[in-house]
Formats: C-alpha cells, sequence, structure tokens
C-alpha cells in the first residue's frame, strides 16, 4: 500500500475530532472519502499533509513513516475548497510556481507550463491574471499548480463545492482524466454522493471523527449509513 | 455653478499652505498692514544656509520618522502574524490599546524612569524608542486584519508545494501584502512626523524635530519662521499623500483576491 495511516487521532480543546483512524491507499488509486461539515475530514487531510500534528498515530508514504516530516518534505499537495490563486501572478506564473520553488530553470518552466496549460484546456488564458478567471477556470489553474510538481498524493478538500452543477460535471471528467494521465494517487473528500461514487476508486465514510473504509462499491451502496439506499428509494418513489 | 462651488473649495484649502507659504517670504508685518512690508527669500537662503537650524531639524525630522516607519512597519507585520495565530490573540490585541487608552504622552510619563536608567533620556534613540512604543502596537492592530484564515491557507499552501517559510514571505505573503505594507508605512510615518508630546518628554528639547521647532516659534511668536517650519512640516505629508493616491489605488485594485 501507497499511503497509509495507522491508528490516527486528534482531540482539539478537549473534543476528539478524529478517533482512531486506519486505512491505506493503493498508489494510482483515487479515494473517495464522503463527511460532512465538522465529520474531521479536514483535519484528518491536514495531519496527513503534515500541517496538523496527531495526537497518536503514524502515516507511511511509499513504507516510510513520514508523521514527523515536514510538509515541505512529504511532496504532499492539499488542494483547498477555494482554488486560492495567487492574486499577484498570472495564470502562467501559478502554474509554474512549485517549480519555480524548486529553481527549476526558465525555459523547462515554460516548456512544462505550456504542457499543462494545454492538457487543462487553458489555451489562451496563460498571460490573464485570476481575477480574470471564470471559477471552473481557476480551479482548473490551482489543479495544475498542483500536478505540474508531480506530487506523490494529492488531497482535495472538496474542491468542487463551490461550482455550479454543470461546471462541477467538467471539472470531475477532467479530474477522472487528469488522474489516470498522471498516475495520481488521492484522497478526494466530498459531502456529496454522487461525487464520491464518480471519483472514486475506493470508497469511504467519515462521520464524526469515525472512519469507515468499503471492501468494494457494493458494500458502499449496501450501508445505509452512506445515504444511497434513500437516494435510492426517493427515486424509486418517484418511478412508481 | 458647480465650477464656482469648485474654486470655492480650492481657494479654500489652497489658502492656509498659499498664506504660510506666503509669510515664510515675509518681513516687518506691523499693526495695520494687511500684508508684510517687505517680501525677502532671508528666511528660506538661512534655512539652505542652516543659519536657523531648521534644515538640520528637516533632515533629523526625516530620518527618524524613516527610521520610526520602517522599523515599526516591519516589526509590527512580523509580530502581527504571530498575535494573530497565537491562542490568546484577543488579549495581545487588546493590549496593543494601551498606547491610546493612556494617550502616548502618559505612557511615556511612565517609561520615563527607564529611559534614563537606560541612558537614552535626552537622546535621538531615546526618541525612536518611544515612537516604537506607540507605534508598533498601531501596525499590530492594523495588521491583524490581514493575517485570515485564506491568508493561512494560502501559506500552508506554498509549504505543501515545497516552499520554505522565506519562500512563503518573498513568493507569496509580502508580495500580496504590498498595499496594506506600503499604507502601513504612511500612517506609521506621520504618526511619527506630527508627534510631539512623547518627543519634547523623552528628548528633552534636545532632539529638535520640525514638529517641535514649529511650537517654539509660535511661542516665540516668530510668525515668518514659523511659517517656514510649517511649510516645510506639511510639504512630506503632502508628497506621501500624491504618492498615496498615485501609486496604492492602483495596487488597491490589482490585488483583489479570487
Amino acid at each position: 500500500m501507497y499511503l497509509r495511516i495507522k491508528q490516527l487521532e486528534k482531540t482539539f480543546g478537549g473534543q476528539r475530532v478524529l478517533h482512531p483512524t486506519n486505512f491505506a491507499v493503493t498508489q494510482g488509486q483515487v479515494l473517495s472519502v464522503l463527511g460532512r461539515s465538522g465529520s474531521g475530514k479536514t483535519t484528518l487531510l491536514k495531519i496527513i499533509a503534515g500541517l496538523e500534528e496527531p495526537d497518536r498515530g503514524e502515516v507511511f508514504l511509499d513504507n516510510s513513516p513520514i508523521t514527523t516530516w515536514s510538509p515541505q518534505k512529504r511532496g504532499i499537495v492539499y488542494l483547498y475548497q477555494e482554488p486560492l490563486l495567487f492574486p499577484h501572478l498570472t495564470v502562467r506564473e501559478n502554474i509554474g510556481f512549485g517549480l519555480s520553488l524548486r529553481r527549476v530553470s526558465t525555459p523547462d518552466i515554460s516548456r512544462r507550463v505550456d504542457e499543462m496549460i494545454q492538457h487543462l484546456e487553458l489555451e489562451g488564458q496563460a498571460e490573464k491574471m485570476p481575477d480574470q478567471l471564470s471559477g471552473g477556470q481557476r480551479q482548473r489553474v490551482a489543479f495544475g499548480r498542483a500536478l505540474i510538481i508531480n506530487p506523490k498524493v494529492l488531497l482535495l478538500d472538496e474542491p468542487f463545492a463551490a461550482l455550479d452543477s454543470q461546471t462541477r460535471g467538467q471539472m470531475q471528467q477532467l479530474f477522472k482524466k487528469m488522474a489516470a494521465r498522471h498516475g495520481i494517487t488521492a484522497l478526494f473528500v466530498t459531502h456529496d454522493l454522487k461525487e464520491a461514487l464518480i471519483m472514486g476508486d475506493q470508497l469511504a465514510v467519515i462521520r464524526k471523527g469515525h472512519w469507515r473504509l468499503y471492501e468494494d462499491r457494493e458494500s458502499f451502496m449496501r450501508d445505509p449509513e452512506t445515504g444511497v439506499q434513500d437516494e435510492l428509494a426517493f427515486w424509486e418513489q418517484w418511478r412508481s | 455653478m458647480r465650477r464656482l462651488q469648485r474654486i470655492i473649495l480650492l481657494v479654500l484649502v489652497l489658502f492656509p499652505f498659499v498664506f504660510m507659504l506666503g509669510l515664510s517670504l515675509g518681513r516687518d508685518w506691523g499693526y495695520p498692514r494687511l500684508i508684510p512690508a517687505t517680501w525677502t527669500l532671508e528666511h528660506w537662503s538661512s534655512l539652505m544656509s542652516g543659519g536657523n537650524g531648521l534644515g538640520a531639524s528637516l533632515i533629523l525630522s526625516l530620518g527618524l520618522s524613516f527610521s520610526v516607519s520602517v522599523l515599526a512597519t516591519g516589526l509590527s507585520f512580523w509580530g502581527s502574524r504571530l498575535v494573530a495565530y497565537h491562542p490568546r490573540r484577543n488579549l495581545f490585541l487588546r493590549a496593543a490599546y494601551f498606547p491610546y487608552v493612556f494617550a502616548p504622552v502618559i505612557l511615556g510619563a511612565c517609561l520615563q524612569y527607564f529611559f534614563i536608567v537606560s541612558g537614552l533620556y535626552g537622546k535621538l534613540g531615546g526618541v525612536l524608542t518611544a515612537q516604537l512604543f506607540i507605534t508598533i502596537p498601531y501596525g499590530l492592530l492594523y495588521f491583524s486584519s490581514f493575517w485570515n484564515t485564506r491568508r493561512k491557507a494560502m501559506e500552508e499552501l506554498v509549504y505543501t508545494l515545497g516552499g520554505n517559510t522565506w519562500q512563503a514571505y518573498r513568493k507569496v505573503l509580502l508580495p500580496t501584502a504590498r498595499p496594506a505594507i506600503l499604507t502601513c508605512f504612511f500612517q506609521l510615518f506621520l504618526i511619527s512626523w506630527f508627534e510631539y508630546g512623547l518627543t519634547q518628554l523623552i528628548g528633552v528639547g534636545k532632539v529638535d524635530t520640525l514638529t517641535l521647532q514649529v511650537f517654539q516659534y509660535v511661542t516665540e511668536s516668530n510668525i515668518f519662521l514659523a511659517a517656514l517650519a510649517s511649510v516645510l512640516l506639511i510639504l512630506p505629508p503632502v508628497i506621501l499623500l500624491w504618492l498615496n493616491k498615485r501609486y496604492l489605488f492602483r495596487l488597491n485594485t490589482e490585488y483583489t483576491t479570487p
């Protein structure tokens, strides 16, 4: 297993936000995590990214314990719900940001950014400033900025939550395409049931800090706690 | 009609400046004359030659205010980040109001003993330190709203993308804070530039800033030199206001954060 979480726990101000959590993600797979607000999913992602310290437990990446590693050393990129583009940089500079941090040569950055812009279908937008882009375009730039550095793991915290349903659908397709092209290992957190099913190769639910990983899609759909049965019943009543 | 209103407004705004400038060029203005009897460049040439000490005061004030505003802006920007993400943030921010709740002069009086003991009393370094006591809290309060969850998320993003703290500051935090830093710098410069009570108290008249000189000439009834000092006193703020209008408006609209 590529990313492995072992007995991870976290408490804030006397309240336990993450109960002992164990799971693993295979390399090149996307694990969809279904969870409502306050379920502890953001805390879990931040611990994996190295932005929060766990009270107990371990994080392993490619069999190496990385719990004490700094975020810079982990190669795990955490994407927020908002694209968080740097407002003083153009689309090109935003996408190439991670490469410039690594002091990659300017011609190399330029070539790789051009390729990424093409993959993201953002041709003609390279010199624009973030405030000149639509919501979907900004999210694409945020993806490009993360993917261009070839992260070991991508953590996505409800990245499409702020988008309208049509753009959301387009972005889901784009992400699936990019994930396949780049062989991305990712944790995709969402509160949207359909999105969880579309995006994930594996499925899990987090509720009030309790984690449950499903063996397959069938067991996820059968479990009444995921809400799939309620959704099916809802549509069934309209059919009858 | 609107044109007339504009002219009246312009005259009202410019009159004090023009009047002061005119007065600095006058001599022998006795009652009942409406204007000075003679016009001369004597005061201005004395300024250039260093005769009246105003030139030295101008340089001293510029150096002092520039140093205070650079130091206070830098320290308060750095300190405000520590305060903003501290669990006891509200306590620190409330404490930053102290110099203004008590008034700077009272703060100076409370700290006077420490300035005497440390040998800073009546020294330029003492005045500079005293002014930092009021400008740094102002800067802390000014920057407190800059550090929000969005800014923190941006900083964390830099870290997960592989950047260190220095790179986060250099490539993201400082460029996005540029308009706020410039505005804070201007405001702190003005606070220091017009500071009277604290400078008088800690400097004990040995640190002759331009603001102190103006009051000195007024109390001496030396209206021509007081006018000259006033013209010099108002020039840097006018230049700052012009720079503010010319550059900061553009920067503020540039960095809308999507």
